[in-house]
């Protein structure tokens, strides 16, 4: 019995690559284009870091200048607790007792508070 | 306060209308400030009752500026310290009432706001019109 044998001139080419058409641009210009938005972004954010700074300068001077004030009225506040203090003391045990070993203004853990406040 | 210790009208204001009135209190007030915080860094540890009268000198003189404002310059004062009131506390969404106050100032009391340390050459953040941080405006001129 004759052997099957491949056809005279050979089989013809078989096609195994698809037949799709390129979409779109060549990749580069998508690199490129992502690399321009992110440019401008970084631009943006720059200016934008720059002025947070200057915001953030003028505010903390706008606290400065007001610190002295506020800092005075509070001491204000303390020193009159303080001689207010002595004075109880002073109504209540007859004596003027030093608590701490020091010179040094402290401020009170526990204030007095008034029982009854009437007005 | 005990009589020994002479009497001082408190400042009274509350927050907003001192964070608008912050730069000029530090114009005017600049050497009476300096005076009581080195008072109180130089006490060692006694500031609070050495330096009361340093201390009665910047109440004072704050309180002096704010009156001021109150006799020249009442509305703008107002509109720009109820912008602040109404945004958070946040200078840069309040520039034009601001914008309006600081010329006011100037021209009535010859106060004038600078930002120490800011970079030179540049336009001071508070005199652009554009506020890029703005939320209200967003990026929209402010005057």
């Amino acid at each position: 019995m004759p052997q099957d044998m491949p056809p005279v001139g050979g089989y013809g080419p078989v096609q195994y690559k698809r037949n799709l058409p390129a979409r779109g641009f060549r990749p580069i210009y998508y690199l490129l284009g992502m690399g321009a938005i992110v440019t401008y972004g970084w631009y943006k954010l720059f200016h934008g870091v720059r002025e947070k700074n200057e915001l953030a300068r003028e505010k903390i001077w706008s606290r400065i200048h007001l610190i002295p004030l506020l800092q005075a009225e509070e001491d204000r506040d303390q020193v009159r607790r303080y001689y207010a203090d002595k004075a109880r003391e002073k109504e209540l045990l007859g004596t003027d007792t030093k608590v701490y070993n020091s010179d040094r203004f402290i401020r009170p853990t526990f204030t007095y508070t008034p029982a009854q406040v009437t007005k | 306060m005990p009589d020994h210790i002479p009497k001082v009208d408190e400042i009274g204001a509350t927050s907003a209308p001192l964070m608008s009135a912050s730069y000029f209190i530090g114009d005017r007030c600049r050497a009476f400030n300096d005076d009581y915080m080195k008072c109180k860094a130089e006490a060692n540890g006694r500031g609070e009752l050495e330096c009361l009268k340093e201390g009665r000198k910047v109440t004072r003189c704050a309180a002096s500026v704010i009156k001021d404002i109150n006799t020249h310059c009442l509305d703008q004062f107002n509109a720009h310290w109820n912008c602040l009131e109404n945004n958070n506390h946040r200078l840069f969404e309040c520039r034009a009432p601001e914008m309006k106050l600081n010329n006011c100032v100037f021209d009535k009391l010859g106060l004038k706001k600078t930002i120490p340390g800011a970079p030179e050459g540049d336009t001071p953040v508070h005199l652009r019109p554009k506020q890029l941080n703005s939320i209200e405006h967003s990026g929209k001129n402010q005057w």
